[in-house]
Protein backbone atom coordinates (compact mmCIF):
# COMPACT_ATOMS: atom_id res chain seq x y z
CA UNK A 1 0.00 0.00 0.00
CA UNK A 2 1.98 3.52 -1.27
CA UNK A 3 0.28 6.72 -1.50
CA UNK A 4 -0.50 6.04 -4.91
CA UNK A 5 -2.80 3.07 -4.25
CA UNK A 6 -4.14 5.42 -1.15
CA UNK A 7 -5.30 7.84 -3.57
CA UNK A 8 -7.09 5.52 -6.16
CA UNK A 9 -9.08 4.09 -3.58
CA UNK A 10 -9.71 7.68 -1.91
CA UNK A 11 -10.59 8.78 -6.16
CA UNK A 12 -13.06 5.76 -6.56
CA UNK A 13 -14.63 6.35 -2.93
CA UNK A 14 -15.44 9.46 -4.37
CA UNK A 15 -16.29 9.36 -7.71
CA UNK A 16 -19.01 6.50 -6.63
CA UNK A 17 -20.27 9.05 -4.02
CA UNK A 18 -20.30 12.08 -6.12
CA UNK A 19 -21.89 9.72 -8.76
CA UNK A 20 -25.04 8.76 -6.76
CA UNK A 21 -25.25 12.25 -5.63
CA UNK A 22 -25.57 13.20 -9.16
CA UNK A 23 -27.37 10.50 -10.43
CA UNK A 24 -30.49 11.61 -7.80
CA UNK A 25 -30.37 14.98 -8.57
CA UNK A 26 -30.54 14.33 -12.29
CA UNK A 27 -33.34 11.83 -11.62
CA UNK A 28 -34.89 15.37 -9.59
CA UNK A 29 -34.34 17.11 -12.84
CA UNK A 30 -36.06 14.67 -14.70
CA UNK A 31 -39.27 14.51 -12.49
CA UNK A 32 -39.48 18.33 -12.74
CA UNK A 33 -38.51 19.43 -16.51
CA UNK A 34 -38.79 15.70 -17.85
CA UNK A 35 -35.44 13.70 -18.57
CA UNK A 36 -35.37 14.50 -22.52
CA UNK A 37 -33.97 18.20 -21.43
CA UNK A 38 -30.70 18.88 -22.31
CA UNK A 39 -29.95 19.88 -18.40
CA UNK A 40 -31.27 16.67 -17.36
CA UNK A 41 -29.39 14.44 -20.16
CA UNK A 42 -26.35 16.57 -19.09
CA UNK A 43 -26.31 15.41 -15.36
CA UNK A 44 -27.24 11.97 -15.91
CA UNK A 45 -24.51 11.50 -18.87
CA UNK A 46 -22.21 13.28 -15.57
CA UNK A 47 -23.38 10.47 -13.38
CA UNK A 48 -22.84 7.46 -15.56
CA UNK A 49 -19.46 8.94 -16.47
CA UNK A 50 -18.25 9.52 -12.70
CA UNK A 51 -19.81 5.72 -11.92
CA UNK A 52 -17.95 4.21 -14.91
CA UNK A 53 -14.87 6.59 -13.54
CA UNK A 54 -14.98 4.48 -10.35
CA UNK A 55 -15.64 1.09 -11.68
CA UNK A 56 -12.64 0.75 -13.74
CA UNK A 57 -10.40 2.52 -11.00
CA UNK A 58 -12.23 -0.30 -8.93
CA UNK A 59 -11.10 -3.02 -11.26
CA UNK A 60 -7.99 -1.81 -11.97
CA UNK A 61 -7.45 -1.59 -7.82
CA UNK A 62 -8.84 -5.46 -7.71
CA UNK A 63 -5.23 -6.38 -9.64
CA UNK A 64 -3.45 -5.29 -7.04
CA UNK A 65 -5.30 -5.79 -3.95
CA UNK A 66 -7.59 -8.07 -2.16
CA UNK A 67 -11.23 -7.94 -2.27
CA UNK A 68 -11.70 -8.54 0.70
CA UNK A 69 -9.06 -5.24 1.37
CA UNK A 70 -11.02 -2.86 -1.01
CA UNK A 71 -14.86 -3.61 -0.14
CA UNK A 72 -15.03 -2.43 3.27
CA UNK A 73 -13.97 0.98 1.76
CA UNK A 74 -17.13 0.64 -0.51
CA UNK A 75 -19.38 0.21 2.93
CA UNK A 76 -17.75 3.44 4.11
CA UNK A 77 -20.21 4.62 1.49
CA UNK A 78 -23.09 4.12 2.86
CA UNK A 79 -22.47 6.39 5.76
CA UNK A 80 -20.92 8.91 3.36
CA UNK A 81 -23.78 8.89 1.01
CA UNK A 82 -26.37 9.52 4.57
CA UNK A 83 -24.23 12.51 4.96
CA UNK A 84 -23.82 13.68 1.92
CA UNK A 85 -27.50 13.80 0.61
CA UNK A 86 -28.24 15.69 3.99
CA UNK A 87 -26.01 18.41 3.53
CA UNK A 88 -25.96 18.75 0.07
CA UNK A 89 -29.31 17.54 -1.62
CA UNK A 90 -31.01 19.01 1.77
CA UNK A 91 -32.60 15.60 2.67
CA UNK A 92 -34.11 14.85 6.52
CA UNK A 93 -31.47 12.89 8.17
CA UNK A 94 -33.23 11.51 11.21
CA UNK A 95 -31.35 10.06 13.95
CA UNK A 96 -32.86 6.34 13.56
CA UNK A 97 -32.24 7.08 9.65
CA UNK A 98 -28.21 7.87 10.87
CA UNK A 99 -28.01 5.09 13.46
CA UNK A 100 -29.17 2.17 10.85
CA UNK A 101 -26.97 3.91 7.83
CA UNK A 102 -24.24 3.56 11.00
CA UNK A 103 -24.66 -0.30 12.04
CA UNK A 104 -25.11 -1.03 7.77
CA UNK A 105 -21.67 0.77 7.41
CA UNK A 106 -19.87 -1.51 10.00
CA UNK A 107 -21.87 -4.66 8.98
CA UNK A 108 -20.96 -4.32 4.94
CA UNK A 109 -17.50 -4.15 6.77
CA UNK A 110 -17.52 -7.16 8.66
CA UNK A 111 -18.97 -8.98 6.08
CA UNK A 112 -16.41 -7.70 3.42
CA UNK A 113 -13.10 -8.50 5.58
CA UNK A 114 -14.16 -11.79 6.29
CA UNK B 1 -51.93 10.75 -6.42
CA UNK B 2 -48.59 10.65 -4.33
CA UNK B 3 -45.09 9.30 -5.93
CA UNK B 4 -44.90 6.41 -2.93
CA UNK B 5 -48.50 5.42 -2.60
CA UNK B 6 -48.23 3.92 -6.68
CA UNK B 7 -48.91 0.19 -6.27
CA UNK B 8 -47.14 -3.27 -8.02
CA UNK B 9 -44.30 -2.73 -10.16
CA UNK B 10 -44.48 1.12 -9.95
CA UNK B 11 -43.64 1.17 -6.15
CA UNK B 12 -40.81 2.44 -5.85
CA UNK B 13 -40.47 -0.06 -2.76
CA UNK B 14 -40.73 -3.12 -4.97
CA UNK B 15 -38.10 -0.86 -7.63
CA UNK B 16 -35.80 -0.81 -4.80
CA UNK B 17 -36.46 -4.86 -3.83
CA UNK B 18 -35.85 -5.30 -7.61
CA UNK B 19 -32.86 -3.65 -8.47
CA UNK B 20 -31.22 -5.34 -5.57
CA UNK B 21 -32.58 -8.66 -6.34
CA UNK B 22 -31.14 -8.31 -9.96
CA UNK B 23 -27.95 -7.23 -8.61
CA UNK B 24 -27.77 -10.15 -6.53
CA UNK B 25 -28.84 -12.42 -10.17
CA UNK B 26 -25.89 -10.82 -12.12
CA UNK B 27 -23.51 -11.47 -9.25
CA UNK B 28 -24.16 -15.18 -9.00
CA UNK B 29 -24.16 -15.31 -13.13
CA UNK B 30 -20.88 -13.40 -13.31
CA UNK B 31 -19.37 -15.79 -11.17
CA UNK B 32 -20.06 -18.67 -12.37
CA UNK B 33 -19.62 -17.36 -16.16
CA UNK B 34 -16.27 -16.39 -15.12
CA UNK B 35 -15.75 -19.69 -13.73
CA UNK B 36 -17.18 -21.05 -16.81
CA UNK B 37 -14.67 -19.02 -19.06
CA UNK B 38 -11.58 -19.74 -17.41
CA UNK B 39 -10.38 -21.91 -20.42
CA UNK B 40 -10.58 -19.46 -22.42
CA UNK B 41 -8.20 -17.07 -20.42
CA UNK B 42 -4.82 -16.25 -22.15
CA UNK B 43 -2.60 -13.25 -22.38
CA UNK B 44 -5.28 -10.56 -21.51
CA UNK B 45 -6.68 -12.48 -18.53
CA UNK B 46 -6.16 -10.12 -16.18
CA UNK B 47 -8.98 -7.56 -17.65
CA UNK B 48 -11.18 -10.30 -17.24
CA UNK B 49 -12.40 -9.76 -20.99
CA UNK B 50 -12.01 -13.48 -21.57
CA UNK B 51 -15.71 -13.63 -19.58
CA UNK B 52 -17.70 -12.22 -22.83
CA UNK B 53 -16.80 -15.56 -24.41
CA UNK B 54 -19.50 -17.04 -21.56
CA UNK B 55 -23.35 -16.43 -22.21
CA UNK B 56 -23.99 -16.06 -18.70
CA UNK B 57 -21.52 -12.91 -18.24
CA UNK B 58 -23.55 -11.63 -21.13
CA UNK B 59 -26.85 -12.21 -18.91
CA UNK B 60 -25.20 -10.88 -15.99
CA UNK B 61 -24.66 -7.88 -17.96
CA UNK B 62 -28.00 -7.69 -18.97
CA UNK B 63 -29.39 -7.89 -15.45
CA UNK B 64 -26.60 -5.11 -14.45
CA UNK B 65 -28.33 -2.60 -16.35
CA UNK B 66 -31.83 -3.39 -15.81
CA UNK B 67 -30.68 -2.75 -11.73
CA UNK B 68 -29.45 0.30 -12.65
CA UNK B 69 -33.09 1.17 -14.73
CA UNK B 70 -34.79 0.22 -11.93
CA UNK B 71 -32.48 2.56 -9.65
CA UNK B 72 -32.89 5.49 -11.60
CA UNK B 73 -36.54 4.89 -11.21
CA UNK B 74 -36.05 4.41 -7.17
CA UNK B 75 -34.31 7.76 -7.06
CA UNK B 76 -36.35 9.81 -8.77
CA UNK B 77 -39.08 8.70 -6.15
CA UNK B 78 -37.33 8.43 -3.07
CA UNK B 79 -34.72 10.20 -1.18
CA UNK B 80 -30.97 9.03 -1.23
CA UNK B 81 -30.46 8.91 2.38
CA UNK B 82 -32.98 6.42 2.71
CA UNK B 83 -32.78 4.40 -1.11
CA UNK B 84 -29.01 3.41 -0.40
CA UNK B 85 -29.28 2.54 2.81
CA UNK B 86 -31.90 0.41 1.56
CA UNK B 87 -29.95 -0.82 -1.39
CA UNK B 88 -27.28 -2.27 1.17
CA UNK B 89 -29.52 -5.30 1.61
CA UNK B 90 -27.62 -7.38 -1.65
CA UNK B 91 -25.22 -7.26 1.39
CA UNK B 92 -27.03 -9.93 2.73
CA UNK B 93 -28.58 -11.42 -0.10
CA UNK B 94 -25.06 -11.63 -1.90
CA UNK B 95 -23.16 -14.02 0.60
CA UNK B 96 -26.68 -15.98 1.37
CA UNK B 97 -27.31 -17.10 -2.24
CA UNK B 98 -23.51 -17.41 -3.07
CA UNK B 99 -23.81 -19.91 0.17
CA UNK B 100 -26.96 -21.73 -1.39
CA UNK B 101 -26.65 -22.02 -4.66
CA UNK B 102 -22.73 -21.80 -5.45
CA UNK B 103 -21.93 -23.34 -1.82
CA UNK B 104 -19.47 -21.00 -0.88
CA UNK B 105 -18.69 -20.83 2.75
CA UNK B 106 -19.56 -17.81 5.11
CA UNK B 107 -17.20 -17.19 8.36
CA UNK B 108 -18.59 -16.54 11.52
CA UNK B 109 -17.28 -12.70 11.01
CA UNK B 110 -19.51 -12.76 8.41
CA UNK B 111 -22.42 -14.03 9.28
CA UNK B 112 -21.71 -11.08 12.48
CA UNK B 113 -21.57 -8.79 9.63
CA UNK B 114 -25.29 -10.25 7.72
CA UNK B 115 -26.77 -9.61 10.95
CA UNK B 116 -25.74 -6.11 11.54
CA UNK B 117 -26.42 -5.03 8.30
CA UNK B 118 -30.32 -6.73 8.86
CA UNK B 119 -30.28 -4.73 12.35
CA UNK B 120 -29.73 -1.25 10.03
CA UNK B 121 -31.94 -2.23 7.80
CA UNK B 122 -34.57 -2.74 10.05
CA UNK B 123 -33.52 1.07 12.27
CA UNK B 124 -33.52 2.22 8.54
CA UNK B 125 -37.22 1.17 7.73
CA UNK B 126 -38.53 3.31 11.04
CA UNK B 127 -38.06 6.40 9.50
CA UNK B 128 -39.47 5.45 6.12
CA UNK B 129 -42.81 4.05 7.78
CA UNK B 130 -42.68 8.08 9.15
CA UNK B 131 -41.90 9.19 5.96
CA UNK B 132 -44.89 6.97 4.20
CA UNK B 133 -47.10 8.35 6.83
CA UNK B 134 -45.63 12.32 6.14
CA UNK B 135 -46.77 12.05 1.94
Amino acid sequence: MNVFSMMLILISLITFVIGQLVLKRAMELAGAIGLGKPKSVRTLTLGIVLMAISFFLTLGLLRNFDLSYLYPFQGLSVIIISLAAAVLLREKLTMPLFVGSALITVGVVLVSIS
Amino acid sequence: MTESSRRGFFNPWFQVALSTALVTVSELCLKRGAMASIPATGTWGWTGIAGLTSPLVWLGILFVILSFISWLYVLKHLPLSVAFPASQAVHVLVPITSWLVLGELISPTRWCGIALVLVGLAVVAKPVAALEEKI
